[in-house]
């Protein structure tokens, strides 16, 4: 990413991100992610899904492909990258009451 | 003058067998010759008291005799009342400032002085005297009996002190408590009226007076003097602020003068007997006879009417049948109502009882009730339920007063245990100078006392119990 | 000190002005010897008039005394015993609130013993005050933490925490508007004296006596009377706290800015406690010619109206007869061309609450597009002389003046609840002026003594013409005052009433040069400016022109209704809340409240005065004048001010006083009033009537405090108290 390495493809997301590692760097630089080409320059690391994310962390050493004992719901929902800043952000509906409570028309007939 | 006096002596002493009588029970004839009135300056005395038979001015006060109007006027009471009525204001006035009369309520301010203030000339505002019956002192009892066994004195008293300072009317401010008291006030008073001695035209010497009874409802601090004029207008009996005194702005907003039933009662007398008469009696500046109240721990407690300047000691020997135990057994006595400071048996060996030599022993005459307490008594217990009463009676007005007392007597009733460190000794005292002096009325005054009387004379001993409620905790907690 | 008992004893019900009086002593000192007298303050020569108190001399030299219970506008009580200073050759230290000076006292406000007494007292008061100053609505402006820094003693004493706890007394319920945490009352007696003296009401008192003592209200009964948020502001502690207030914000944290009043005509200078842009809570400016420091609760309590109900977006009327939101461009654009379509056929009528830029703003607007239809919603008579001299219809006497009053005369009016600082007022000069004071009008509880010369109107001819025993009264008095309700003049037969009463008052000359005997009531506060501005009162006469186009500027009383008017007829309302008016509009501009512009008001006296913003106005509301400013260029009619200071010099214009803050413009054309005088009609006898009767009428007479939860629940315990039997 950003530079020029040569690794190891140890596998692809379903989101078309390649992960790689060469252990002729040293640890903590060994692992690394080229992310999909249809994010271009707008790549940010919420892009890595879940599975991926504890391998690229060395949280385990197995990728998701190899790990047997990785659990699969059918109630686990598909990742998606960090959205804040953009009209699919998630924003919390207020706990609090207006400041300011508006006059409702009534309803005439 | 002297003819009324003359007469009025002779009346006196025709009526003098049933006192005679009722001094004999106790044993305790003295005749003593008093030197007459317009002999040299009392000052040359060296000996007072004890007081002889024909000078008692209230000669019921055993309640031996018919109390109602029959008998008094036997007694002499209500004699001549017109003439003196008569003389005027000024007259009155100046025989009252001649006889050296200070209050006997406790304070002591020369009387004469404090009805002069109100014959300032007046601004259509009518003036009213009170007279403060709601005698509440713990151990003071000389008011309810001139009330109940000589009302007439009292009554007559009003008229000519009324006509002293040129009051409209009197109104008898009395402790709710005193039922009998007050029941005979009252039917001293309609007799009065009916004889046409108060009314319109009282005595027929063309002035018209008034005497109304009001009774209180059993608060110790309508007793002061503002307090009760309040509690007389309908108000909380809270004391006000002086100034402006009662003198300018009192009951109603008029020109009021509060006095106390036994200076009001005894005014007829010195107006009959002249002022040097009554002046010939005790020290200088302490003259006249006055009543005391001996309680406690005597053989026979009395209320019994004396020279001042008498010595304590002669006072309780004579008529109260000397200190249970014998005067060595004696600790201490408070020698004016529970408010003035207590003085220990050293000090009560020859101290004299009037205004000055009280003062000069670190207390006060208040109202004459010597409380004599032997070596039984608990003498820190006893201070401790003295600043409970006045915990009790303190109106809550101002600062001082409601929350300084309250802390005193939760430290006082530590102290009987002496649950206290040996510091908070001078921490107490400290509080009751800080109550002293800061408050409104003299209530907080009257409280603070008893417990700087208490540290003054009496420190070993609450060191003594600190020690050993010490010891004794530590020994059970090992 | 209240008005002694011993005076209305002797007084009885003659009518007499002579009273017995009764002096008290600082009085008639005054009388005997004018000079003044010198004292020393901490060695400092002051030259005070005798009765003066040692803290009066003190404060003149600027040093002031620790004090709790003393209160210039109270009675002196003298029991917190916290200003004690010690004064040369007395033994001991004296209480300075209530000592007068004597000649050549030196006076020590520094020495060992005042400190000492000072420390003293401080203690006591502490030794029963619990420590929650942390969780005390008062923490931060509060006396005793204040003056306990300053005076107290440096550490605590108070070994018997150990043994026993500190007093605890129940809390009392006085109502929905006073907190209260007696614990930590210190017994001041501060709000007893309010109730009894300003406010009336001996429903505040002691009971217990010593340490038992405790303030309440004798039976379980509210605290309720138009003044009682005072209360809150006198109590040096936390024992009375401000419910709607309670637990919200710290006196650090808030912006204050200073405003002017709105609920009624007397004015009250304010000021608005504002966080993140919040109204908090209102409290009383000191202003001695209006409000003195206290504050009607109305005006106290009501801001919770101002964040209700409000009108935060342009709305215009939809083809389905909705009122549905919309942005300021369509709005404006719909106005403008409704407008323009009338042409002169338009009318507007101002509500109580408009201010003065606004008014004159529409009024030219109004003007340009050919129409005179500018009205006020609360009448006043046109006839005789009128709203062309502004002394028919002022209060003309000012306020404060009312003080010096001995005689007065109500006509149709209930000051208690129509200016509740009026009737303060009012309220002193019976107590300390011993004021005659009569009424003609229904029988209301006034909080004072006053002779009620009946309700029909008839009775001011027999006070005109000597039938009536007031009429002597009023004509010996050296200082008579006649006031009359602006709401009577809404009478058919107002004008006459309102020239009977000019009559009436013409004939009083005892009177000093410059007091002005006749005097008008408005309730509310937009009538004045309204009526310099040049609006015409009442609104009848849009009745009959039957305008295309009405334009109301917080109209809310319901004076003119759909029915009134043609069925074509254009209703646009611009205002700030929605209630009466909002709902027959066909267009909504939302306007900003009083506490969110700067506008000029004028008070019944003629007093202009301005408020400031405090906060923001919500959503998309503007500025009122801004709004008008906008329409006019829609149209294309602009009107040739931009800023606050363009439209300034446009009333400056228009009346010069109008920007003269702070001042009465006073007005005596009484002669001329008299002159143009033309006895049309008589007064006829139908009784007089006045609107707010009682305590429960007063809580919620506008927009604002019709939309406060606060005064509703007022108005609920108002009633809940007639109910008990106490």
């Amino acid at each position: 990413m950003d530079e020029l390495k040569i690794g190891t493809l140890k596998g692809i997301d379903k989101y078309g991100n390649k992960y790689y590692e060469n252990n002729r760097f040293f640890y903590g630089r060994n692992r690394w992610i080229e992310y999909a080409p249809k994010y271009g320059t707008d790549y940010d690391a919420s892009q890595v899904p879940a599975e991926w994310y504890g391998w690229l962390h060395y949280k385990t050493d197995l990728t998701p492909d190899k790990d047997p004992a990785r659990p699969k719901y059918k109630w686990m929902v598909d990742h998606t990258e960090n959205l804040s800043g953009f009209s699919g952000a998630y924003i919390p509906y207020s706990t609090t009451r207006p400041k300011i409570e508006a006059w409702v028309p009534p309803k005439s007939s | 003058m002297a003819g009324s006096l003359m007469k009025f002596t002779s009346l006196k002493k025709s009526n003098i067998n049933g006192i005679f009588a009722a001094i004999a029970s106790n044993g305790q004839i003295h005749f003593y010759s008093t030197p007459p009135p317009g002999t040299p300056p009392p000052q040359t005395k060296t000996k007072f008291g004890p007081l002889a038979d024909e000078d008692r001015i209230f000669t019921n006060l055993y309640g031996k005799h018919d109390w109602r109007l029959k008998g008094s006027l036997k007694r002499g009471d209500w004699y001549k009342t017109k003439e003196i009525l008569l003389k005027g204001s000024d007259w009155i006035i100046n025989e009252v400032k001649t006889s050296g009369l200070r209050g006997r309520g406790g304070a002591g301010f020369p009387s004469g002085m404090k009805w002069s203030f109100m014959n300032k000339p007046g601004d259509g505002r009518p003036k009213y005297l009170v007279v403060n019956a709601d005698e509440g002192e713990p151990g003071t009892c000389k008011d309810r009996e001139i009330m109940r066994h000589d009302p007439h004195k009292l009554v007559e008293g009003c008229l000519i002190a009324g006509r002293a300072m040129g009051a409209k009317a009197a109104y008898i401010y009395i402790r709710g408590e005193f039922y009998n008291e007050a029941s005979n006030m009252q039917v001293a008073i309609a007799e009065a009226y009916q004889a046409g001695f108060l009314g319109k035209n009282a005595c027929g010497s063309g002035y018209d007076f008034d005497v109304f009874m009001h009774r209180g409802a059993g608060a110790y601090i309508c007793g002061e003097e503002t307090a009760l004029i309040e509690s007389i207008e309908g108000k909380q009996g809270k004391p006000r602020l002086k100034p402006p005194f009662p003198a300018d702005v009192g009951v109603f907003g008029c020109p009021t003068t509060v006095t106390n039933v036994e200076t009001v009662a005894v005014a007829p007398t010195i107006c009959r007997r002249g002022g040097a008469w009554f002046a010939s009696f005790g020290r200088t500046r302490n003259s006249g006879t006055k009543l005391f109240n001996i309680s406690g721990h005597v053989n026979t407690p009395c209320t019994v009417e004396e020279e001042m300047s008498i010595p304590l000691k002669e006072l309780i020997e004579i008529h109260a049948g000397g200190v249970i135990g014998g005067w060595d057994n004696l600790l201490a006595i408070i020698p004016g109502g529970s408010s003035t400071p207590l003085i220990p048996k050293n000090v009560c060996d020859d101290v004299l009882m009037d205004f000055d030599g009280l003062v000069a022993a670190q207390t006060s005459l208040g109202t004459a009730a010597v409380i004599v307490m032997n070596k039984q008594t608990d003498v820190v217990k006893a201070i401790a339920r003295l600043i409970m009463f006045y915990k009790h009676e303190s109106c809550g007005q101002c600062t001082p007063c409601r929350e300084g007392i309250n802390w005193m007597n939760k430290i006082m009733y530590r102290f009987v245990d002496g649950n206290a460190k040996p510091d908070e000794i001078d921490m107490i005292w400290e509080l009751s100078k800080q109550i002293e002096g800061h408050t409104i009325c003299a209530l907080g005054d009257g409280a603070a006392w008893p417990v700087q009387g208490l540290i003054r004379h009496f420190r070993p001993e609450l060191e003594r119990r600190m020690e050993e409620f010490n010891k004794k905790k530590v020994s059970s907690s090992n | 000190m209240l008005r002694s008992t011993l005076s209305k004893v002797l007084n009885g019900s003659k009518l007499s002005p002579n009273l017995v009086c009764v002096t008290f002593r600082a009085s008639s000192d005054v009388a005997k010897k004018p000079e003044k007298i010198e004292v020393f303050i901490d060695d400092q020569p002051v030259l005070v008039d005798p009765g003066t108190t040692v803290l009066q001399a003190a404060a003149q030299v600027g040093v002031e005394i620790p004090r709790f219970c003393y209160h210039e506008r109270l009675a002196v009580a003298g029991n917190c015993r916290m200003c004690l200073v010690e004064v040369e050759k007395s033994p001991k230290p004296v209480a300075a609130c209530a000592m007068p000076v004597m000649k050549g006292w030196r006076i020590k406000t520094n020495s060992d013993m005042t400190k000492k007494a000072r420390e003293g007292v401080m203690e006591f008061l502490l030794v029963n005050h619990p420590l929650d100053c942390p969780i005390c609505d008062q923490g931060g402006e509060c006396d005793l933490q204040d003056q306990s820094m300053a005076f107290g003693s440096d550490r605590s004493r108070f070994t018997d925490i150990q043994f026993s706890g500190k007093r605890a007394v129940e809390d009392k319920d006085l109502g929905p508007l006073i907190k209260t945490v007696m614990t930590r009352c210190i017994h001041c007696t501060r709000c007893i004296r309010f109730a009894s003296e300003v406010a009336g009401i001996d429903d505040l008192g002691t009971t217990g006596r010593g340490s038992d003592m405790q303030i309440g209200t004798y039976v379980e009964k509210f605290f309720m009377s138009e003044l009682s948020g005072n209360v809150i502001d006198l109590c040096p502690v936390g024992a009375l706290t401000s419910k709607p207030y309670s637990f919200t914000a710290r006196p650090w944290e808030i912006r204050k800015i200073d405003s002017i009043d709105v609920f009624d005509a007397v004015g009250s200078n304010i000021v608005v406690s504002t966080r993140t842009n919040e109204v908090l809570r209102i409290l009383p400016r000191t202003n001695e010619e209006i409000n003195e420091e206290w504050l009607a609760d109305k005006s106290r309590f009501a801001y919770d109206g101002l964040k209700r109900q409000r009108l935060i977006t342009p709305m215009l009327r939809d083809n389905k007869n909705q009122l549905t939101p919309v942005d300021w461009e369509a709005a404006l654009l719909t106005v403008g061309k409704v407008l323009q379509q009338a042409g002169p056929n338009v009318a507007a009528i101002a509500g109580g609450m408009a201010d003065a830029e606004t008014l004159v703003a529409v009024k030219d607007l109004l003007n340009r597009l050919g129409s005179e239809l500018t009205c006020t919603e609360h009448v006043f008579p046109m006839d005789g002389s009128g709203t062309d001299l502004r002394s028919s219809y002022l209060l003309n006497n000012k306020i404060s003046g009312v003080e010096e009053a001995d005689a007065v005369l109500l006509i149709g009016t209930n000051p208690r609840f129509e200016a509740p600082l009026l009737n303060s007022r009012l309220r002193k000069t019976y107590l300390h002026n011993e004021a005659e004071i009569a009424v003609i009008g229904p029988k209301v509880d006034l909080t004072y003594d006053y002779h009620h010369l009946g309700t029909s109107a008839k009775a001011i001819n027999d006070v005109a013409n000597g039938s009536s025993p007031f009429s002597k009264v009023l004509k010996n008095a050296k200082k008579p005052l006649v006031i009359i309700g602006a709401d009577l003049l809404k009478r058919s037969d107002g004008a006459a009433i309102l020239s009977a009463a000019q009559s009436l008052a013409a004939q009083a000359t005892n009177k000093p040069e410059g007091w002005k005997v006749l005097n008008v009531l408005h309730k509310v506060a937009s009538q004045v400016a309204a009526l310099d501005i040049g609006y015409t009162p009442g609104v009848d006469k849009i009745r009959e022109a039957k305008p295309k186009v009405l334009f109301l500027i917080g109209a809310d009383e319901g004076a003119i209704n759909k029915e009134d008017l043609p069925s074509d007829c254009f209703i646009i309302y611009q205002g700030h809340h929605g209630d009466q008016g909002a709902c027959i509009a066909d267009a909504i501009l939302p306007g900003a409240a009083y506490t969110e512009k700067q506008a000029t008001y004028v008070n019944t006296e003629g007093r202009a005065q301005q408020t400031l913003v405090a906060v923001s106005p919500p959503g998309q509301a503007k500025e009122d004048w801004k709004i008008v400013r906008a329409v006019s260029e829609i149209i294309g009619m602009k009107l040739p001010y931009d800023d606050i200071n363009e439209i300034r010099s446009r009333l400056n214009e228009v009346a010069p006083h109008l920007i003269r803050y702070g001042d009465v413009e006073g007005a005596n054309y009484f002669k001329q009033a008299s002159q143009l005088l033309q006895e049309k009609k008589s007064v006829d006898d139908s009784p007089i009537d006045v609107k707010i009767k009682d305590l429960q009428d007063y809580f919620m007479t506008d927009a604002i405090s019709r939309a406060s939860p606060t005064m509703a629940k007022c108005v609920q315990a108002v009633l809940k108290q007639k109910e008990s039997k106490y």
